[in-house]
């Protein structure tokens, strides 16, 4: 039997790469290993084909496959895979390149190719970034996002060919003006076909098309290396950059470890844990910018099960909403009404999923509560943990139960444990405890003395979920 | 091509209705189609949470592109009485009222011709006469309704005002077995076709629920499938599966040998499609910038297929709005060769 610190760094291992899982899954996986479960992760293809595929969810849901420029649709097509994926860091991985590559349906009207860009991410979110950042250099909803369709050889367009370099390799300050517009010229003629428009019928695909006419095939001296460059050159000696490996382990070590500053501040301030950002880095590179390798060296680095590195990260809205889902059970299988609203759940506590607010992505850390989204965020938790209906909250409970009598000191050591298990202060703890004192040692021992019980046990749990500490993952 | 002929049979691809929208003249998500008399074409839009697209649009089918003529919407999203919150499939009797199954409520509702809300019936469970995810619908010579319980793997047969008569079939993937089934047919022996959507099949079954054969296999070759939603058969026995993970719809003989598959053919806007571009000039300029409009003629999502008495094979595409007509000729005479 797995011991409370194996469970414990499960849980931190499952909420980091994936949202969270069940009581019942945490202690499979332990059982099996840590390490085992980190390879588990990183090979999800050897899973074969989930029940729970998109088929199922088109069937139930169809608005959810063409869902155009409408976000509800989009987004509930795009919540009920993270709630059900069977490939946790798959998907959450897919959610790391969503928040680097940032694109949003503000500008794109088109969750259809939105979605698209997070299959490309779970396609290739995993393999090598040379590899993804071509298939980003050609995806439709960039290009348009970026304006990279008005990118012509006469009349070069700078947007894609900065953000390419400030914002998704290798940050400001190791590149200049000069390389910027030698970098936008090397993508002329990259663009996207003229698609079949949205009436009568519905939405259909775009689709990357190259332009050789329209392609500037000039010289170019782009980061101190000359020749007549590409849009795959210039990729090339991006992903070689020191200053590249640099910038997607502070990426990776802000999304999977702990909270960084935002990325603006990055070229001011040194990383929180330099060591670990030389370790990453030095594999992202040796590897050949093999994230999967990469992913395998942090998820089994000292850093990153490190104490320091449990609760050192605000949960994003995304995580908050499918957490919960996974722990409470709801929304698994067949879509039902409510997925809709439910997909709208991060945008309502600050994270409109498929919709960043700007190129750069979402601000994390501290800056996703604030007074509104922190009480959004609590409602919502404690409105699922108190509900005995759903199967997660009635395992916990029966949890509590089989404990039989227990002391409020019990109550809430145990409530902790199962609804994470999570870590509070002493203050929240001497809190939690006055609460559960009012009402005396916890009894099974009658009918009346049984529902007494659970709804304590809910209430705990809601309690515990209203927590400061609890907004953390 | 637009015609063609395999195996002694000649099929012509005749025309097109609909169009998304949220009510009137088109459809939006059209998950099933019933054809009753007069060229009267019965249409059951799918749910949507946020948007009001969930009703049964009655219209002719006409007889060619342009000839349809829209008569009126009935029934709204909602759980109270002629309401709806998880359409899946619509029967009609010989009176020609209209049921509809909902596999949210968990009941079939069921409309006279004019779209009054006339009764419900339906409880939640897998007992007998229960239903779990009522799918497809289809009515025996007998005017009782056959439902297919999906959500309980199996086929029940009630009275129209309810009353169970019997049920057949279980979960898994063997013969008779079935996985999450979607649409029912019944041929002119009244044996039962049932498409087992998760096992990527359909299985023929003789009236009392002994099985017979199975049509299409897993996969993406020549007359395999995957995850068939509807399924039809002809006078002659030939049998049409709508492969709505392919986006194809395939004929097979009466023992089980793949005749042809269609792939879509809607060459040209149906008449409401037309008169949206006409309003909307721009989307008029934008399809002329499009290197080929292939992808619009082809099906997304065929989710049922039905065949009339005038041998018209009517398909409903679920991404598309849009219904698709072919017709099985009679007495072809191919035209010569050299001209």
């Amino acid at each position: 039997m797995a011991s409370s610190e194996d469970i414990a760094l499960m849980a931190h291992l499952m909420r980091r790469a994936g949202f969270g899982a069940s009581r019942v899954e945490l202690e499979e996986r332990a059982a099996r290993g840590y390490e085992a479960t980190v390879e588990e992760l990183l090979e999800p293809e050897k899973l074969g084909i989930a029940d729970n595929d998109e088929d199922l969810l088109f069937r139930h849901a169809p608005g959810a496959k063409l869902p155009g420029g409408v976000p509800y649709n989009g987004q509930a097509n795009y919540m009920w895979q993270m709630v059900n994926t069977e490939r946790p860091l798959q998907e959450k991985v897919a959610l790391f390149w969503h928040h680097l590559f940032a694109t949003g349906n503000s500008k794109v009207d088109n969750c259809d190719q939105l979605l698209e860009q997070i299959n490309m991410f779970r396609e290739h979110g995993m393999g090598n970034y040379r590899d993804l950042l071509m298939e980003v250099s050609k995806n439709p909803a960039m290009i348009f996002w970026l304006d990279n369709n008005e990118n012509h050889k006469d009349q070069p367009n700078e947007n894609w060919g900065r953000e390419l370099l400030e914002l998704f390799s290798m940050g400001v300050g190791n590149y200049t003006e000069q390389d910027v517009f030698e970098c936008s010229r090397s993508f002329t003629g990259w663009t996207i076909a003229a698609k079949i428009p949205r009436l009568p019928l519905g939405r259909f695909p775009w689709e990357f098309e190259y332009k050789p006419e329209d392609h500037d095939d000039g010289e170019k001296t782009f980061l101190g290396h000359k020749g007549n460059f590409n849009g795959d050159d210039i990729i090339d000696i991006i992903v070689r950059q020191p200053a590249t490996s640099r910038f997607i382990a502070r990426h990776l070590y802000n999304f999977f470890v702990a909270d960084e500053e935002q990325v603006p501040a990055w070229q001011h301030n040194p990383p929180k844990d330099p060591a670990a950002i030389n370790i990453i880095g030095d594999v992202f590179m040796t590897s050949g910018y093999d994230m999967r390798q990469t992913l395998r060296v942090l998820f089994n680095s000292d850093f990153f099960k490190a104490e320091s590195a449990r609760f050192a990260k605000v949960k994003s809205p995304a995580e908050v909403v499918v957490g919960t889902m996974n722990l409470v059970g709801d929304f698994k299988g067949a879509p039902k009404p409510g997925l809709m609203a439910l997909g709208m759940e991060p945008t309502n506590m600050g994270q409109s999923l498929l919709d960043p607010p700007s190129v750069e992505g979402w601000h994390t850390g501290a800056e996703w509560i604030d007074s509104g989204s922190l009480v959004r965020r609590i409602n919502f938790v404690a409105d699922r943990v108190g509900d005995l209906s759903l199967p997660g909250v009635r395992d916990i409970v029966d949890r509590v139960r089989a404990q039989g009598n227990i002391s409020p000191e019990e109550l809430v050591d145990t409530c902790i444990d199962l609804i994470g298990p999570t870590q509070v202060s002493k203050m929240t703890q001497e809190e939690l405890l006055t609460q559960a004192r009012s009402g005396g040692d916890v009894s099974w021992d009658s009918q009346q003395a049984a529902d007494s019980s659970t709804q304590r046990v809910l209430e705990m749990l809601q309690l515990i979920a209203a927590s400061r500490e609890y907004q953390f993952g | 091509m637009l015609t063609q002929t395999v195996y002694g049979r000649t099929y012509t691809y005749s025309h097109c209705i609909g169009r998304g929208t949220n009510g009137g003249e088109g459809f939006r998500y059209p998950l099933d189609l019933a054809l009753a008399a007069d060229n009267v074409v019965y249409v059951l839009n799918g749910p949507s949470e946020f948007m009001a697209s969930s009703r049964i649009t009655k219209c002719t089918l006409g007889s060619e592109l342009g000839d349809e003529e829209f008569i009126m919407d009935f029934g709204t999203p909602g759980d109270g009485d002629g309401e709806f919150s998880g359409v899946t499939s619509i029967a009609l009797d010989r009176d020609e009222n209209v049921y509809v199954s909902d596999e949210v409520l968990n009941r079939i509702t069921i409309f006279d011709k004019e779209g009054n809300f006339v009764s419900k019936w339906g409880v939640q469970g897998s007992g007998d006469g229960e239903i779990d995810r009522p799918w497809g619908l289809t009515f025996d010579a007998d005017e009782n309704l056959w439902v297919v319980d999906s959500g309980n793997n199996r086929v029940q047969t009630f009275t129209k005002d309810g009353k169970f008569l019997g049920k057949w079939g279980t979960g898994g993937s063997g013969e008779g077995q079935f996985n999450m089934a979607w649409g029912i047919a019944l041929d002119r022996d009244a044996d039962v076709y049932v498409a087992d959507w998760r096992n990527s099949r359909v299985q023929k079954f003789s009236p009392d629920g002994k099985y017979l054969m199975s049509f299409g296999a897993p996969g993406s070759g020549p007359g395999e499938v995957r995850r068939p939603s509807g399924v039809a058969v002809d006078d002659e026995g030939d049998v049409y599966v709508a492969d709505w993970g392919e986006n194809m719809v395939h004929a097979y003989g009466p023992d089980g040998e793949h005749l042809t598959t269609f792939q879509g053919d809607a060459q040209q806007l149906p008449k409401w499609g037309l008169a949206s571009i006409v309003a909307n000039p721009d989307m008029g300029r934008a399809r002329k910038r499009v290197r080929s409009l292939e992808r619009e003629w082809r099906f997304d999502q065929p989710a049922a297929v039905k065949i009339d008495a005038q041998r018209r094979i009517v398909i409903c595409e679920v991404q598309r709005s849009r219904l698709q007509v072919y017709v099985k000729e009679k007495d072809y005479v191919d035209p010569q060769f050299n001209l």
